[in-house]
């Protein structure tokens, strides 16, 4: 009875020790998917948001990306938008902040890929963006590339990706050139 | 009351509420994946805010057929039950080349009857040649501009299964 007893004791310490480790010392990839959840977060504002609020969170969304991130947006209906550096990103979610009511960001079935040597991974997710006053939620593909840079994981680039793809077409003077 | 509640034998009726639990897991995660329709690009066949079931198995016998409406897995092939998908009408198969003109149809340069289709466009696409994995798949709402309409080409590997009703 006595040796059953500290058997199970046994193993409630190394799980314990186990669910600490991975507290005190999460893997690249749980860091990522909280760092990304956390950009999500910035990106979404309320209608109510401050004028103090609203620069302290785009100042910490463009903290989220290297100084010489690139940002490819490439939808349907928007066209193709690129931005490149902190100040380019703070610009643009300074400006959508000021055009749009409010904005609500998920990141969805993130798929993260750590590269072996532990200082790159990739994410695969789709967003699902909800605008105040549009009937329907943006959905978009997105694949972000991050790198750890000065002990931090930082997004280096984000690129769209079309799900449905057609090639090469034209159509009422707007040309559409999309991957397959 | 305690006999119609729990039954007779309450150790067959624990087996049986396991059984059914157990099988309303492994249907509703694995088989027919419950969703919820938003947006209008499938109206009129299905309404914003309607429920429906996508079949997993529906292809297992035989590939998508034409007119099938199917789930269109955005996310990595790896997310076996993905968050959303897309909600879109097989219109081109394999090997087929796809098309519109003033907003009718044209596979392999002949015109579809579309009799679920409900709203004239006036949409024109150049002829797309689908590989051998390729389906060509639209909405049913064709009321808006093209270039607002999700369309195009999916490969077989995104398409997670049909709809059930």
């Amino acid at each position: 009875m006595k040796i059953t007893f500290r058997i199970v004791w046994l193993v409630a310490l190394a799980a314990l020790g186990f669910w600490l480790w991975t507290v005190l010392f999460p893997s690249p990839e749980k860091i990522i998917r909280r760092r990304l959840d956390e950009v999500a977060k910035h990106v979404s504002f309320a209608p109510d948001e401050g004028t103090l609020a609203r620069l302290a969170n785009v100042q910490s969304l463009a903290d989220y990306f290297s100084t010489n991130a690139e940002v490819n947006i490439d939808t349907r209906e928007e066209g193709q938008h690129d931005f490149v550096g902190r100040d380019q990103i703070t610009q643009t979610a300074l400006a959508a902040r000021s055009v749009l009511g409010s904005l609500n960001v998920k990141f969805l079935d993130i798929s993260v890929t750590v590269a072996s040597d532990k200082q790159s991974a990739t994410a695969d997710l789709t967003v699902d963006a909800t605008i105040s006053g549009q009937p329907d939620a943006i959905v978009q593909e997105v694949k972000i590339t991050l790198q750890e840079i000065g002990g931090q994981w930082l997004i280096t680039r984000v690129e769209t990706i079309r799900t449905l793809s057609i090639l090469n077409f034209e159509l009422a003077g707007a040309h559409f050139i999309v991957s397959a | 009351m305690r006999v119609v509640v729990i039954g007779r034998n309450w150790k067959l009726t624990l087996a049986r509420l396991i059984v059914l639990v157990v099988a309303c897991f492994v249907v509703f995660r694995f088989i027919l994946l419950p969703i919820r329709v938003e947006g209008v690009s499938m109206l009129p066949t299905y309404q914003d805010g309607s429920v429906n079931f996508v079949n997993r198995l529906a292809y297992l016998r035989h590939g998508p057929q034409r007119g099938d409406v199917v789930g269109i897995r955005l996310a990595d092939p790896d997310i076996t039950r993905p968050s959303l998908m897309y909600l879109k009408r097989i219109i081109g198969l394999p090997g087929e080349t796809a098309g519109f003109v003033n907003g009718t149809v044209l596979i392999n340069g002949k015109a579809l009857a579309e009799p679920y289709e409900k709203y004239i466009c006036d949409w024109n696409l150049p002829p797309v040649k689908l590989g051998p994995n390729e389906y060509f798949v639209v909405g049913d709402n064709r009321s808006m501009p093209l270039q607002y309409h999700e369309l195009g080409v999916a490969r077989r590997s995104q398409i997670i299964g049909k709809l059930l009703l």
